[in-house]
């Protein structure tokens, strides 16, 4: 098992615009939170992450506030205020801007281990699947290789707050392998699936099809 | 008089208490769990068969799990139930014979588990020294948070003995404790496994999913096991469709260690096609998880969930198959 440390990845920062200079898109979620995955230790009920009403303890996690993990910027959620701060996967169609992106970042974690799929839409009418893995956050191991960005030092159940017992929020990341302009992700319906942010990162310039992502750009 | 200052422990992710416990009897008996507990890859639902206990096991030989898990070691194990008089004499009896036994317990009476006075839950774990002047046992726990230390007689004897009446969330309670314990004889020592044992492994497992006149096992108990869990749901029952993350919890355990070993086999023997369809038997432990939480969360309003738990358990399907064609590719180099 992981052992139960304080440690984390994340780094604060400055907020960030919607689009950010290196050319990371932000995606904004609120509008498609449906779920209680972080709790304050006055809420513990409210905790809804997995079928036994664990949470992560939102003071540990970078609550409401820009961060940089891996070198990608992310927007978290007010966390522990008994309010949806994270995406139960169910299908969400998600609309971004349009531009030609290599990866779509995500601060997610599953209930147990996952391997599903996000469909990518792009603007020429092309859809492809793509892997979504994520490992379980219920001291767990990364056996997806994803980076851990926050492990917590104890784990909040309905009734109490327990030591010894990490949450584990993951940085993983999905490959937008088409060299096309994307305008929206959906994803799977898969309520083990929990997406607390999410930043698409442009294609790098120096590669082909710069004129277009301009074009994209307006 | 202490016998044993502690035991190791073993534990993966994906695995019960059922895998752990056997796990650490096979590190006190100086084998590798991996290579035990993943040799073997089966599906087998025994419909009207699954307990509400974490370390329920579909057997293919009646009442003995430990044998049902290892069918190609000579494991053999049997439930026992304390007597009532002299609760530990068995136990006693047991580790003076040099046999680690497996305790039956409700997680709701055990100090070191986060479920203490909260959830009713059974649990598995292991005794592996009594006190009985000082009135304490040593246990050990792999599951998180590991535990391995004292044990109050007092609460031992609450937790072994508990009703472990249902909770809402039932998935593992509403089983009597009954004071039960697996007693198990290893067998051992084992052969080592090269790739002419793990060839044999494979082929018997391919034949026990391609059996296509099983009823509850193979990809036909698949099937089966897929179609009847989305009639459940579409008829509303909740009773069934609870049961599927209970049930699933063996199938995706087992599944991963399997993929586990292969992978780090094929790795070891320089057999790509050997890893490779270890981790093609590792997704379809990971195709598990939908099928199981999905069920789990579903079960209040069943019909709601039913179109998801058959794309579900169509992709599981799915991914057995695929894993199956890729270890016959591999058995091919072995």
């Amino acid at each position: 098992m992981v052992r139960s440390e304080s440690r984390s990845l994340v780094r604060p920062a400055p907020a960030w615009p919607h689009r950010t200079a290196e050319g990371h898109h932000l995606l904004d979620l609120a509008g498609h939170r449906n779920n209680v995955g972080a709790t304050a230790p006055d809420h513990l009920g409210a905790g809804a992450f997995n079928i036994w009403g664990n949470s992560f303890p939102a003071g540990e996690l970078p609550s409401g506030r820009p961060v940089l993990v891996d070198g990608v910027p992310f927007d978290l959620p007010v966390c522990g205020a008994a309010a949806p701060d994270n995406v139960r996967a169910d299908g969400q169609f998600i609309e971004v801007a349009p531009a030609r992106y290599d990866w779509l970042y995500v601060l997610a974690a599953a209930e147990r281990r996952v391997e599903d799929e996000i469909a990518f839409h792009f603007t020429d009418g092309s859809v492809d699947f793509e892997p979504l893995r994520l490992s379980d956050f219920w001291a767990a191991p990364a056996v997806f290789g994803e980076s851990a960005a926050v492990v917590t030092e104890v784990m909040h159940y309905p009734l109490h707050v327990q030591a010894d017992v990490p949450a584990m929020l993951w940085c993983q990341r999905v490959p937008v392998t088409r060299r096309a302009v994307l305008r929206a992700a959906r994803l799977p319906r898969n309520p083990a699936v929990h997406v607390f942010a999410a930043t698409l990162r442009e294609a790098g310039l120096d590669m082909a099809g710069v004129a277009d992502l301009e074009s994209a750009e307006g | 008089m202490r016998t044993r200052r502690s035991i190791d422990q073993w534990y993966r992710d994906p695995v019960s208490c059922l895998q752990s416990t056997v796990a650490a009897l096979l590190l006190a008996d100086g084998q590798d769990p991996l290579e035990v507990l993943g040799l073997a890859w089966e599906f087998r639902y025994l419909p009207g068969d699954v307990r509400p206990e974490e370390f329920y096991w579909p057997c293919r030989v009646p009442g003995d799990p430990v044998a049902s898990l290892l069918p190609y070691h000579p494991a053999r194990s049997r439930w026992r139930t304390t007597a009532v008089a002299d609760p530990l004499a068995e136990l006693r009896e047991a580790l003076a014979e040099g046999r680690l036994p497996v305790v039956a317990v409700d997680n709701y009476h055990l100090p070191f588990r986060p479920a203490l006075n909260d959830v009713h839950s059974a649990h598995l774990i292991v005794v592996y020294d009594i006190d009985q002047d000082g009135g304490t046992v040593l246990v050990s726990d792999a599951m998180p948070p590991a535990y391995d230390g004292e044990l109050p007689v007092a609460d031992l004897l609450r937790a072994w003995t508990s009703a472990n009446p249902r909770e809402q969330e039932a998935f593992f309670s509403g089983a009597e404790i009954q004071g039960r314990w697996l007693d198990v004889s290893l067998g051992g020592p084992y052969p080592a496994l090269g790739p002419e044992r793990l060839a044999e492994a494979l082929r018997a497992d391919a034949a026990g999913f391609d059996d296509s006149a099983a009823c509850h096992s193979g990809l036909a108990g698949l099937k089966r096991f897929a179609g009847a869990l989305v009639e459940a749901a579409e008829a509303g029952n909740a009773r069934l469709v609870e049961e599927a993350y209970t049930f699933g919890w063996g199938m995706q355990a087992q599944a991963a260690l399997h993929g586990e070993l292969l992978r780090r086999c094929g790795n070891a023997w320089r057999v790509p096609s050997l890893a490779e369809a270890g981790r093609r038997v590792e997704r379809t432990a990971h195709l598990w998880t939908p099928v199981r939480v999905t069920a789990a969360h579903g079960r209040g309003a069943p019909r709601d969930c039913a179109r998801d738990l058959r794309h579900h358990t169509e992709r599981l399907e799915a991914g057995y198959r695929a894993a199956l064609i890729a270890i016959d590719d591999a058995v091919a180099e072995l």
